[in-house]
């Protein structure tokens, strides 16, 4: 039962993939929405399973790692591989209304969708850094042919920019792989984990993690190395952005955070996880306050991802050299906060998508009187907004909460400060937005209303980012959930 | 799930749903919109109904979940939080009624009215939380659902009123999160409970207690327009009536002070809160607060804006009654609570009915409305009387029970500031009245609208009028059981003697 | 007839739910011609029930208590008979300008004058005085012009001000009694470590309203802008609740407080010699009769002081007062009301009026016979320095002289005043019944009134003996002769 979940999810995006490539836009359509409803399913299935029973390691094809693709399916993994499917078949559904079916390009935005989705698969459930790293290309790529997809000038060279950006990260990451086999002899971070506990720390290990965290801090945007990730962001297709921003970022964190995790302990130091963590409270600062100066709406939105990402890299320090409990703490935080900005991101996304596509321009102040003939696409928008602005009841302030519980108890008192101001700083912009929605226009309606489809998606998404602090409890329940040791010893 | 669990969480979903449907519901379905609000707002009304009958006869109404790992959510009914509920259920209602007939034809309404019901929602979660971690959840989303309220007329002025609205108000609740979380790390998830959780706390925790204590009220006293964080109270302003007097009265404003009440009672304990020196700052700072807004309230020239001073300065008095340690200045404070709201949803409620009907908004142009609008001036001069604490008014039982109290807490000075500020109350008030019934009008009135029989919109008339006479009534039949004031004394009566004895 | 607390309830609440009439454009003559009988059932209530009933109203404010004693039911009959000789005259002498709102606050200022006198707890007693306070600025402004705004705003602040000092006096009183009864207000304030605080508090609140020296200053501004009823009521009802207020809680015949008494002995003489000495420059009429309200009240309050030095007396004292408020308040009413009169054109009957007018004046300067010479010598006997032990007691006698003399150098200067103000003409039928009514029931209806003071002031002993003549009339012999002295003067720097 559970091979043939497993089968499904890595397979089926592939077999996807090349389905669509031979397809034109609208039967891409047609096949990627039945593809949509086998992967929620699949996912839900693995979800279930995984709940159930435990999570458990998994040779696929029998072969056992360090040659083979070993799979660590435990309850974050599977997490996120329905966290995944859910954005992924919002943004699927979405892509197939909002994207134009004339533009030739456009065919291949299908295939592109379905490698994008495998290599996130794939990723969360990796279990060896080589593996990790081949899902990680396979995303990049992909990442960087949807933003291409945009058609115009610009969006070329973002994706280039882009392109430049996530293959120095990849170079650096593979770099540090490279080292970690060479010291240790094996991929598996199990394995190396293993060989931690057995003998000391050889010497220049701590480079290979600092090199391989680097490189994923790049494909990440963690400040100051986030400058191709708002053009990029601002300018693909609405659906793509959506994608890129909730879903593409947090897999090389992922990675990052696996890595520090499980070797951080012993290969880390003190200074590195402040250092990465006051990195991280730049990017809040300063990604807020770009976002406030941004005349275009998905710039804003963008920009606010920069934000958004820095929260996540407090875990390097709040995990650091603290006490069981207070690690745990940060760790569920930064889960909850992965998961509700995916969320949340996604549908602001898409809710500007729609607002564009309303007002006809992509800038703020264009949005004067949308309040009054758009509220839906705009309370789309504002729900996810709370969700960034981590207030209650979203999932972002539950996040927020066991940040700040993580912070006061492990005694460095200075993170409670950037989560406040990171607060007040994310509802400065997403005020400025509501602020230019709510100015009253004398004249009648003369927005394009976008079908009502369009607009139901956002919501739901913004809905769940709104409603998952509400249940945070049950889904960080399901990640604590026992993990049988069977697979590599 | 209990029918005692049951029933507080519909009390809390009737508003909630019904800003659902309201949002969904077309801009046209003017008729099945009132139906919808009007029949939610009178259920919300029987169910709080009940549970302030069963709370009365000792049931316990609630339930909770884990919700964050370490930290309920928790619904829980008892004597303070049914006289919250009951003040929004009755209020909202009311209000409900006003604004159907105040928003007539003006655009938005779905809008309007379905963050009209998110806000009295969150008033009644407010009401109900059962710990500081539940209230704060609500706490914020008042402040979100409020923003559009404020900014509904989406003038410019609208929209930097609803900023310093929400500048002020987030950065309170920043102050007021990072407070609570710093108690939780301290002290663990704390159900609010009569006597409070720290009458013998370590003496190693006393200064986290005592600043911990301060971010509280800095955090809330931003909604309770404590001095000096009042600013953004006469700014919102330029919201519709209808939110201006739900702000004002029920809402916002006493949410704040609500919180304030939570923390010293139900946390911290009356004693507790006594013992580390927290209470005669508050109650200085209280005094304060109450004599400067009513110096400021004197100067305004906008009767909206010198109504909203008035609050200032009013609020303040339930803060004030807290703050004094002792039972009968407790009941004094508390009482204020509803009947504060009671009063200046009155006021508002007038000066919006002299808005839409002639278009008077200074203070100058009032000359004489008293015989063109007999009905709202007599409202309006029953909750300005009030306010003076005049008796048999609501606001005299206030200042009574407080002054009572406050010399039973050897707090003499207490009662020179009542009557100071009763005195700056009498100050503003009095001259509106003068010019409402002695002066003649000076021509036309700027913007005159006429109803028919009525000197108004029926909408319009009715609801200042019943609460003027609740006004009267809650004064002059205080002691009567489930009059505010019984129902203040029962309170203080758990709070004080919490084994029941 | 039926029981009291029927026709208590009546008399509050007839005239306090009246005001609801002006709802109605159309009932405004309806209204105008109510304004006689709201008083009545109060009038029943003082004339026909004993004193000694109590009512419970628990659910009234902090518990209600309203009940009857001697003294209260003196000043509910004065209270009920002024108002109605008011109410009568004023359906004659109302225009038609905003003549429903004057007939609201009409209704609410009695409701409070009625609803003082039987308030005994502490709440209603004090609701009742703030309604008749704040209401009887209504009547004050009622004609609208500048002037009567100005003694309007003058009424409100020191009525604000009164207002609060009262409140924090009752505050103080009530907190040290641990009790909301007025009744148990007087032995607990003598026994308050804050006595001074409070009885400062209560002196100088009600004061106000009782026109004692330096607080008096709304009382000649108000008056005379008045109408004419309204006037007659403020002077002749109203100003004694201040009277009452005092008599019900301060601590008389509880405990000796000679520097009170002192200050308000000094207070009382400075009135009644003071203000007949800015009352004769006066030029309006009503404005006189003000200033000579505050020269009886300094008498008053004079007695007041006594009562306050000195416990033995003061029972007798208070009964004293009361009967010299009720004697002073009807023929102080019909003096007010006589200002607005218009003369028959007849010799013969313009003599008559004007004996009539003359009458309660005289009265109040103690003409024998009068009710003013039953008061004078009350006052005397009661006043009479061997009788008190203080150190001012000695000095009351020539003080209570100098009063007569001023007292009867106001009605003159009054008198004086109106020759030049009435005109000829026809009166309104029920202004001339009001009016009538009103001297009516100051020189006759006068001594069937319950104002015995045991043993001192008994019925029937209105005819004074011999020895008392002389008493009661010399200080009058002085005045006339200041009087005329003051004419011939007067003609002389004319005729330059």
């Amino acid at each position: 039962m559970t091979l043939w979940l497993l089968a499904g999810l890595l397979f089926t995006p592939l077999a996807w993939a090349v389905l669509t490539l031979l397809m034109n836009f609208t039967w891409g359509r047609l096949v990627t929405w039945v593809g949509i409803l086998v992967q929620v399913v699949v996912s839900l299935g693995l979800w279930l399973a995984v709940s159930r029973d435990g999570g458990f390691y998994y040779g696929l094809g029998g072969w056992e790692a360090p040659l083979g693709i070993e799979l660590r399916v435990d309850g974050l993994a599977v997490t996120f591989v329905l966290l995944t499917a859910v954005v992924a078949s919002a943004c699927g559904w979405h892509a197939g209304v909002y994207i134009d079916a004339d533009k030739p390009w456009h065919r291949y935005f299908w295939p592109l969708f379905w490698f994008l989705w495998s290599g996130l698969n794939a990723v969360w459930l990796g279990g060896d850094l080589f593996n990790l790293y081949v899902g990680l290309e396979l995303i990049s790529l992909s990442a960087v042919g949807l933003v291409a997809l945009g058609g115009k000038a610009g969006a070329l060279r973002a994706s280039i920019r882009y392109l430049l950006a996530a293959l120095l990260g990849s170079l650096a990451y593979l770099l540090g792989v490279a080292l970690i086999y060479g010291q240790f002899g094996t991929l598996s971070i199990a394995g190396v984990v293993f060989w931690l506990e057995q003998q000391p720390v050889p010497a220049g290990s701590s480079l290979a993690l600092a090199l391989m965290v680097a490189g994923l801090a790049l494909k990440t945007a963690l400040f100051p190395l986030h400058r191709w990730l708002p053009p990029a962001h601002g300018i693909a297709k609405s659906p793509v952005s959506a994608l890129l921003s909730a879903l593409v970022v947090k897999a090389s964190f992922y990675i990052a955070a696996r890595l520090w995790l499980e070797l951080g302990e012993p290969l880390g130091n003190l200074a590195a996880a402040q250092m990465v963590g006051l990195l991280g409270s730049a990017a809040v600062v300063w990604g807020s306050w770009l976002a406030c100066r941004q005349q275009e709406l998905k710039q804003v939105v963008a920009y606010s991802s920069v934000a958004q990402i820095g929260y996540l890299f407090l875990l390097f320090p709040l995990t650091f050299s603290v006490s069981e409990s207070v690690s745990l703490q940060a760790q569920q935080g930064i889960t909850l906060q992965v998961i509700s900005h995916a969320l949340a991101k996604a549908a602001m996304f898409l809710a500007a998508g729609n607002l564009i596509l309303s007002t006809r321009s992509s800038r703020v102040d264009a949005l004067t009187g949308v309040s009054r003939f758009l509220p839906f696409s705009l309370f789309s928008f504002g729900l996810a907004g709370v969700s960034l602005m981590s207030l209650p009841p979203s999932g972002g302030f539950a996040a927020k909460w066991l940040l700040l519980q993580a912070s006061l108890g492990s005694g460095q008192w200075w993170w409670v400060l950037v989560l406040l101001a990171g607060g007040l700083l994310s509802a400065a912009y997403v005020f400025r937005i509501y602020r230019a929605s709510f100015l009253d226009s004398e004249g009648p309606d003369q927005f394009y209303h976008p079908s009502r489809s369009l607009e139901v998606i956002p919501m739901i998404l913004a809905l769940m980012a709104l409603g998952l602090g509400l249940v945070s409890d049950e889904v960080l329940s399901v990640m604590a959930l026992p993990f049988e040791e069977e697979g590599s010893s | 799930m209990t029918l005692t669990a049951w029933i507080p969480l519909l009390a809390l979903m009737t508003s909630l749903l019904a800003s659902l449907v309201i949002f969904a519901l077309p801009e046209k379905g003017y008729r099945l919109r009132t139906a919808v609000n009007l029949g939610a707002a009178g259920l919300k009304l029987a169910l709080v109904a009940v549970m302030v009958w069963g709370v009365f006869h000792g049931v316990e109404y609630g339930l909770s979940f884990t919700m964050v790992p370490g930290v309920e959510f928790v619904l829980k009914a008892d004597g303070l939080s049914m006289m919250f509920a009951g003040l929004s259920a009755v209020l909202w209602l009311l209000t409900t009624i006003y604004a159907v007939g105040y928003l007539e034809d003006s655009p938005n309404r779905a809008r309007f009215f379905g963050f009209f019901s998110l806000c009295v929602a969150s008033t009644m979660g407010i009401a109900l939380a059962g710990n500081l971690f539940t209230f704060f959840l609500f706490y914020e989303m008042l402040t979100l659902s409020t923003y559009p309220l404020v900014v509904h007329r989406g003038t410019e002025k609208a929209l930097k009123a609803g900023r310093t609205y929400i500048i002020y108000t987030l950065g309170g609740g920043a102050v007021l999160l990072a407070a609570i979380a710093w108690l939780h790390g301290v002290a663990g998830d704390l159900p609010f409970k009569e006597g409070g959780h720290f009458v013998d706390a370590d003496p190693d925790m006393h200064r986290s207690l005592i600043l911990i204590f301060v971010l509280l009220v800095a955090g809330l006293g931003v909604k309770a327009a404590l001095f000096p964080l009042h600013g953004w109270l006469p700014q919102a302003m330029v919201a519709p009536a209808p939110v201006s007097a739900l702000l004002h009265a029920v809402a916002v404003v006493k949410a704040g002070a609500f919180g304030i009440v939570r923390v010293v009672h139900d946390i911290y304990g009356l004693e507790a809160s006594s013992a580390l020196g927290l209470l005669e700052p508050l109650a200085w700072l209280a005094a304060f607060t109450m004599l400067y807004g009513s110096l400021r309230a004197l100067w305004q020239v906008d009767l909206k804006r010198r109504l909203a001073f008035s609050t200032v300065s009013q609020v303040s008095y339930i803060v004030l009654g807290i703050a004094m340690f002792g039972p009968v200045a407790a009941v004094g404070g508390l009482v204020h609570l509803l009947h504060q709201g009671i009063m200046k949803i009155t006021l508002f409620f007038c000066a919006g009915n002299y808005a839409e009907t002639l278009g008077i908004h200074r203070i100058d142009e009032m000359d004489g409305a008293g015989r063109r609008m007999p009905g709202t001036s007599m409202a309006f001069t029953i909750g300005a009387f009030g306010m003076i604490g005049a008796p048999p008014l609501a606001g005299f039982i206030t200042k009574w029970t407080m002054g009572t109290g406050a010399l039973e807490a050897n707090m003499g000075w207490v009662v020179v500031v009542l009557v100071l500020s009763s005195l700056l109350n009498a100050a503003y008030f009095l001259p509106l009245l003068h010019r409402l019934w002695f002066r003649e009008p000076n021509g036309s009135w700027p913007h005159e609208r006429h109803w028919g029989r009525l000197e108004t919109s029926a909408w319009l008339f009715w609801p200042p009028l019943l609460t003027a006479v609740m006004t009267v009534m809650v004064g002059v039949l205080a002691s009567l059981p489930f009059s505010p004031l019984s129902w203040a004394e029962l309170i203080v009566l758990r709070e004080y003697y919490p084994d029941g004895s | 007839m039926a029981p009291e607390w029927v026709l208590v309830l009546l008399a509050v609440c007839l005239p306090l739910l009246y005001p609801a009439m002006a709802l109605r454009a159309a009932w405004s003559r309806a209204m105008r011609y109510a304004l006689p009988i709201l008083p009545l059932p109060a009038l029943v209530l003082a004339l026909g029930t004993e004193p000694g009933w109590q009512l419970d109203l628990p659910w009234l404010l902090n518990g209600g208590l309203w009940a009857m004693d001697e003294v209260r039911r003196l000043f509910l009959l004065l209270t009920a008979v002024l108002w109605t000789v008011a109410g009568i005259y004023a359906a004659g002498y109302l225009a038609a300008h905003h003549l429903q709102r004057f007939c609201v606050f009409w209704g609410l200022t009695l409701a409070g004058n009625l609803g003082l006198t039987v308030a005994v707890d502490v709440g209603s007693f004090y609701s009742f005085f703030a309604l008749m306070t704040f209401a009887g600025y209504g009547l004050v402004v009622h004609e609208g012009t500048d002037e009567a705004t100005f003694a309007g705003r003058i009424y409100l602040m020191m009525a604000v001000l009164g207002e609060m000092a009262i409140l924090a006096g009752l505050l103080l009183g009530a907190a040290a009694a641990d009790s909301q009864l007025l009744t148990d207000l007087p032995e607990a304030i003598a026994e308050s470590p804050r006595k001074d605080l409070i009885i400062a508090l209560l002196l100088a609140g009600f004061g106000v309203k009782a026109g004692l020296p330096l607080l008096h200053f709304w009382l000649p501004q108000a008056h005379p802008v008045a109408p004419t009823p309204a006037s007659a009521v403020l002077s002749g009802a109203m100003i004694k609740a201040g009277l009452l207020g005092w008599l019900v809680t301060l601590p008389f015949g509880e405990i000796a407080l000679p520097g009170w008494g002192s200050l308000m002995v000094a207070a009382g003489a400075l009135g009644s010699i003071g203000a007949a000495m800015l009352g004769v420059f006066q030029k309006r009429p009503k404005a006189v009769l003000a200033y000579s309200s505050i020269s009886q009240m300094g008498l008053m309050v004079l007695m007041v002081g006594a009562a306050l030095a000195d416990p033995e007396r003061a029972p007798i004292l208070v009964s004293i007062i009361a009967l010299y408020a009720l004697h002073h308040g009807l023929a102080k009413g019909s003096l007010f009301l006589s200002a607005g009169l218009a003369l028959p054109s007849g010799r013969l009957r313009r003599a008559w009026v004007w004996l009539l007018v003359a009458l309660p004046g005289l009265s109040l300067a103690g003409l024998p016979f009068t009710s003013g010479a039953l008061a004078k010598l009350a006052m005397k006997e009661g006043l009479s320095g061997d009788k008190l032990s203080f150190a001012l007691a000695g000095n009351l006698a020539p003080v209570m002289t100098a009063g007569a003399v001023a007292t009867l150098l106001l009605v003159l200067r009054y008198l004086w005043t109106l020759t030049g103000k009435l005109e000829i003409g026809p009166n309104p039928p029920m202004l001339s019944v009001g009016w009538l009514a009103a001297v009516f029931v100051s020189l006759v209806a006068f001594w069937w009134m319950p104002w015995e003071a045991e043993e001192l002031v008994k019925s029937p002993v209105w005819l004074p003996a011999t020895y008392q003549f002389w008493a009661l009339l010399w200080p009058m012999l002085i005045a006339v002769a200041l009087a005329a002295v003051a004419l011939v003067a007067s003609r002389s720097v004319k005729q330059r």
